[in-house]
């Protein structure tokens, strides 16, 4: 029986591994294989001309996502954690009514917001810039993490905050001193989510952007148009923009997958 | 109840009306003939609804996005369940949590990537299209990316019901154990039928995911009427600058959409709020 499990998850897990490791061999693969090879075929030769040619052309695109992507996160998360701590200790029933506005429009898919939301960034002057993009995702991502705070605020007991009030301490300075510092896993966990959710995102880019320049996501999407049969082309590049996202999985995997654990908890 | 209070729930408040904000906007819009035809749009009532009911290719839209749901419903919890048992019944906790993770990385990489890594491994001439005839080609393309979705979702499922194995009482393993219950039995008897909390939502997530359907597909084929979804439907309409149309549409999405999102979240407070 013992055998049985080691060798199905062998199977299922080599089904997981056989993109990544054609994502690799298929980046390192020179020119002439790439057109002849099949995509699982790994080759001899290593060849780290494409792959330096796409980091090259990457680069810029790189450091206009990171510049969007990590303010965005950790502003969400701590703008979210400051309305979550507001939600937390608000007495009045008027807040059941918010949470619940909050939730229904974090789950709506926002894919549904395409054409107020290209309106809006264009008649504000902001359509196909890192601005527009940073202010779109933030507009989604600032009720996802009140959210997602909240969830995790909510396990914590009352009386550390009764501690604090008693002293006559203000809501920001509780907030600041006594709640803030037991929500590091909480941050963490929000944080993560947000940036590999921001990194990852295609669609806010890209009904924001006239060129492919704005988002890393958008640029490797270009490649599928302009690099027609070379696939180490295209592999170079998801493989690049996939690297800071996987890392930072590897990393911080536990707080991505308590964040996860925390989305489906409305159900538990 | 502090003024203060209120200040710090001010950035929430301004997005969250900003999202209610664009849902009534669009319902607007879609009420009106705003095209590339009519910059200067006017009030037309549901006449631009029954324009996009007619459409073929909105009605393809809609039954492949239903379509959609089902399959990812259907076999995301199954591989979900299927590798979330295979991962229970191993002792070593850390083997547990990294393989728990492994099942779960397609989620942290963007869909393009995904999408053109399978585009070149369902390829006709160097993928796997190579021995099985081209699994992009007419109708095949549909279940052969909704089979992609299944791979890239899945582990979502796998975490969810391990959540909810962890939850099974040690007493009641310890028990089936000394009946001389063997693993198969135990799992089939005493612990998957405690994981129903997993099922409802790995089915709302997926369900969601499916009408969100887009990165994936129009990575892979661009927009194409084999594969096109709901949201691919609205994005054609859009880039047009068929504005009315693609706001009806997106009306169909958020009503869709709200039919789980509304009860969940209704659901979700009495737990959220203690």
């Amino acid at each position: 029986m013992k055998f049985a499990i080691y060798l199905a998850i062998l199977a299922l897990g080599a089904l997981w591994a056989l993109p990544l490791y054609v994502l690799v061999i298929g980046a390192l693969k020179p020119l002439s294989e790439v057109l002849t090879t099949p995509v699982f075929m790994p080759s001899l030769n290593v060849d780290l001309a494409t792959l330096s040619k796409v980091a090259g052309e990457l680069a810029p695109v790189l450091l206009n996502t990171t510049i969007v992507v990590i303010p965005t996160a950790l502003g969400a998360t701590l703008i979210g954690a400051l309305g979550a701590y507001a939600l937390w200790r608000a007495t009045t029933k008027l807040k059941d009514v918010l949470l619940i506005l909050v939730a229904v429009s974090t789950y709506l898919p926002y894919q549904s917001a395409v054409v107020p939301l290209a309106r809006f960034m264009t008649q504000i002057g902001l359509f196909d810039t890192l601005y527009g993009i940073a202010l779109g995702l933030l507009i989604f991502y600032i009720p996802f993490a009140t959210l997602m705070m909240l969830i995790f605020i909510t396990a914590l007991p009352r009386t550390v905050v009764e501690a604090a009030e008693v002293d006559g301490a203000g809501e920001f300075a509780i907030f600041t001193r006594t709640v803030l510092p037991l929500l590091g896993p909480a941050f963490a966990s929000t944080a993560t989510y947000l940036t590999i959710n921001g990194w990852n995102n295609f669609f806010i880019p890209l009904v924001l952007s006239r060129t492919y320049n704005n988002h890393i996501t958008l640029k490797v999407f270009s490649y599928v148009g302009q690099s027609g049969n070379l696939y180490n082309e295209m592999f170079s590049a998801a493989l690049i923009a996939s690297l800071p996202p996987l890392l930072l999985f590897i990393a911080l995997g536990r707080y991505f997958i308590r964040g996860l654990l925390v989305l489906g908890s409305g159900g538990k | 109840m502090r003024i203060s209070l209120i200040f710090f729930s001010i950035p929430l408040f301004l997005t969250t009306a900003f999202l209610y904000v664009f849902i009534a906007w669009n319902l607007y819009y879609s009420f009106t003939n705003y095209s590339v035809l009519s910059p200067d749009y006017q009030f037309v009532g549901l006449a631009t609804y029954s324009q996009l009911f007619s459409d073929p290719l909105f009605q393809t839209a809609l039954v492949k996005t239903l379509l959609w749901i089902s399959v990812l419903v259907a076999l995301g919890n199954l591989v979900g369940l299927l590798t979330a048992s295979l991962i229970y019944n191993i002792n070593n906790a850390r083997a547990r949590n990294i393989l728990t993770a492994y099942f779960i990385y397609p989620l942290s990489i963007s869909l393009v990537a995904s999408g053109i890594i399978w585009r070149w491994l369902l390829d006709a001439d160097r993928g796997i299209g190579w021995f099985l005839g081209n699994p992009l080609q007419g109708e095949n393309a549909f279940w052969s990316i909704a089979l992609v979705s299944v791979w890239v979702y899945s582990g979502l499922a796998t975490l969810f019901y391990l959540a909810m194995f962890y939850n099974v009482d040690k007493s009641q393993l310890e028990s089936a154990q000394i009946d001389g219950a063997g693993r198969l039995y135990t799992m089939l008897r005493v612990v998957i039928p405690q994981s129903k909390q997993s099922l409802i939502i790995s089915t709302i997530f997926f369900t969601l995911f499916s009408i969100q359907m887009f990165d994936l597909p129009y990575s892979i084929l661009f927009i194409n009427p084999n594969i096109m979804t709901l949201v691919m439907y609205t994005f054609m309409k859009f880039t047009a600058f068929y504005l009315a149309v693609a706001s009806a549409a997106a009306v169909v999405i958020l009503a869709l959409s709200a039919v789980i999102v509304i009860p969940y979240s209704l659901f979700g407070l009495k737990k959220w709020i203690r």
